[in-house]
Order: structure tokens, then C-alpha cells, then sequence
């Protein structure tokens, strides 16, 4: 790969608009977190071997809260459905489009090896108590218990209660995505507003199970 | 915004006569869509045709202001599905609604935060809209279905 290949690949990620360009977008994330420092000693001109390494994008900051607050969403959904077998049922569905809502954020940042283990970038979900994400101070929706610092489920409010918690922390989450549009890339601001407005439509799908009484 | 090259006035532009032809055809079908409806479901979506006249409205302000000749509506549409009774209709409103989402998702990727934000209220209208018709959610409104599902091995 030579320096000039690199420079085009970077200048086609961030011309980037197309909803399918996360292949490249990924290439310009792991340029920029991991691709440099081999730059460097790859001996390009013009990137000190031993440079201070350079700012993270702006993406990376969006992703990572991005990623934090889908973890949290998704804690919150497992809590109730543990906790209520009948809840359960209509919960996962909605719990399921939150994976895939944090898969797919998680796709478009690569973590350097070592840091894997990092708040954002756990590997899995149930690595991560809600209790830390709370005492991260990721996700808090400012509503019901929850961020109040008890731990773990027990932070989620019971029964019918539950379910106006997680129509609130939809809410909050679809907010926060939304008011991040406009400092994130092209391509990721078009998944963050298409991720806000699953969100978006999760409340309604709340209240329309509950109100038949499917929860 | 940051991290992005500034594009030509000429991709805002051409966003939105894409956003204004999604709602004409949207006018268009929900036409067709409350033809074989009654009672409730009849209600919403002449709310719903009602919504997408006034963003309809709206997107021909937007561009005249900027002296641009805002796309005219067609004359008649190719329904994607022949439509039968009710649920045909709906399911044509879902078509529609995706179609409008997807049409305002291109506006979100330009640069300019306010078209930015007119962009994801589309969205997330639209996608409210169809997870009505739809009984259901999805994850990713606004883009093509199996865009971005996972890789299977």
C-alpha cells in the first residue's frame, strides 16, 4: 500500500453519503485509529515516526456515545425481560432491533487491540452491568430510578411502570442521536437518524402493545 | 459540520426534489390507499395524506425560495401492487412511507445541519407512519431493507 493509495482511500470515506458506504467508512475509522502509526513507519513523508498520534474524528467520539447508550437500552430491555416472563414476549423484538442497531454502530469502529476491553467496545452487552453504565454516566434518561446509582436491574422500575421507563429512555436515546446529527459523518449520520427513528417508533410500539394489553 | 468536504448547492437541491417527488407519489397513493379503507383505518390515513400535503407544501416553499422550479407531481403513478381491499391499501401505505423515509435519508447525509435535521423529521415521520401500517417495527427505517442486516456466512 503506498501512501498515496491511503490519502485516496481516506478522501473517499470522507466524501462519503451513501447509505452502503460503510465499508469505507470503516476504512477511514481504522485509518485513523490504527492505519497512521503503520504509516509512519511505513517511512510516508510527512507523518513523524514518532508523532504525537493524531485526534481521533469527531466520529469516534459520536460512535462511542452512540455504542454506550445502544448498551444501555439494551440493559434496560434484558432487565425487564428477565424479570417478567410476560413482559417478555413483546420486549424482545424491540430488544433485538437495539442489537442490531449497536452492531451495526459497532461495524464503523475498529478498537486497536489492547483496548478492546474499553467501556464502548466491550464485546458483549452482558459484560457491562447497567450499574456501570449508569455510573458511566451513559445513557441516563433522567427518568425513573434508573441513574440513580442502584445497581443493575434493580435500577428499572417494575410491571407497567417498566414500560413507560423504556418509552422514556427511547425517547431520551432518539433526542441525544438526533442532536448529534450534525457533527457526525455523512454515512453515520444517516444510520443515527435512521436509528432514532426506530427508536422513535418503539415508543408508539409501547404504548400500542400495552394499550392491547400485549403488555 | 466537520470532516466532510462542502458539496455542490446542486446535491441539496436535487435531495430535495427527491424528498418532493416521494411526497407527491405519497399524495398520490394515499389517494389510492383510502379508496378501500373505512372507519379508523380510514382516519389515519387521511392524516397521513393530510401530513404529506403539508410536507409536500413545504419542500415546494423550500425550493422556490432558493429559485429552484420545485418537481411537478405526475400525472398518475404505477402502483407497485395491485391493491384489492385493505390490506393491500396498507400495505401500500408501508410501501409509500419507506419510500418517503428513504428519500429523506439522502437529505440527512448533506451537510448543511438544517437540511440535516429537516431530513431525520422526515425519517422519523415516515417511519412512525409505516410502523403503524405495518403492525411493526423495523430497525433501520429509511434504508433499503437488507442494507444493513448482517453478514450471513
Amino acid at each position: 500500500m503506498t501512501c498515496l493509495d491511503s490519502a485516496e482511500e481516506i478522501e473517499r470515506g470522507l466524501a462519503g453519503g451513501s447509505v452502503l458506504a460503510d465499508r469505507t467508512r470503516r476504512a477511514v475509522l481504522a485509518a485513523t485509529a490504527v492505519g497512521l502509526p503503520l504509516l509512519a513507519v511505513s517511512g510516508c513523508k510527512g507523518v513523524g515516526a514518532l508523532a504525537t498520534p493524531p485526534k481521533p474524528a469527531p466520529d469516534v467520539a459520536v460512535l462511542r456515545s452512540a455504542i454506550a447508550a445502544e448498551e444501555v437500552m439494551i440493559a434496560r430491555y434484558d432487565a425487564v425481560i428477565r424479570r417478567s416472563a410476560r413482559l417478555a414476549r413483546g420486549l424482545r423484538p424491540l430488544r433485538d432491533e437495539h442489537l442490531l442497531h449497536l452492531a451495526q454502530l459497532r461495524s464503523r469502529l475498529i478498537v486497536p487491540l489492547g483496548r478492546a476491553n474499553a467501556a464502548s467496545a466491550s464485546p458483549s452487552v452482558s459484560g457491562r452491568t447497567l450499574h456501570e453504565h449508569e455510573a458511566a454516566g451513559q445513557g441516563s434518561a433522567g427518568h425513573g430510578s434508573a441513574g440513580h446509582g442502584e445497581a443493575g436491574p434493580g435500577a428499572v422500575p417494575a410491571g407497567a411502570a417498566a414500560i413507560s421507563f423504556l418509552q422514556a429512555a427511547e425517547r431520551a436515546a432518539a433526542a441525544d442521536l438526533l442532536r448529534k446529527l450534525a457533527v457526525a459523518s455523512p454515512s453515520l449520520a444517516q444510520l443515527m437518524a435512521s436509528v432514532a427513528a426506530s427508536e422513535t417508533t418503539h415508543v408508539a410500539a409501547l404504548s400500542a402493545a400495552r394499550g392491547a394489553g400485549r403488555l | 459540520m466537520t470532516g466532510t468536504t462542502a458539496p455542490a448547492a446542486g446535491a441539496e437541491v436535487s435531495a430535495l426534489q427527491a424528498a418532493l417527488a416521494a411526497e407527491h407519489a405519497a399524495v398520490y397513493g394515499y389517494g389510492v390507499v383510502g379508496a378501500h379503507l373505512t372507519g379508523a383505518a380510514l382516519a389515519a390515513a387521511t392524516s397521513d395524506w393530510v401530513a404529506h400535503q403539508v410536507a409536500r407544501d413545504s419542500l415546494e416553499a423550500m425550493l422556490r425560495s432558493s429559485g429552484t422550479q420545485p418537481v411537478a407531481a405526475a400525472v398518475a403513478y404505477r402502483i407497485p401492487h395491485p391493491v384489492r381491499n385493505s390490506a393491500g391499501a396498507m400495505s401500500l401505505a408501508v410501501t409509500l412511507e419507506d419510500r418517503v423515509a428513504t428519500a429523506y435519508l439522502g437529505l440527512v447525509a448533506l451537510p448543511a445541519t438544517a437540511i440535516r435535521e429537516l431530513g431525520a423529521r422526515g425519517v422519523v415521520a415516515a417511519a412512525v407512519r409505516a410502523a403503524s401500517w405495518r403492525g411493526k417495527t423495523v430497525a433501520f427505517p429509511g434504508f433499503v431493507a437488507g442494507a444493513l442486516s448482517p453478514a450471513r456466512r
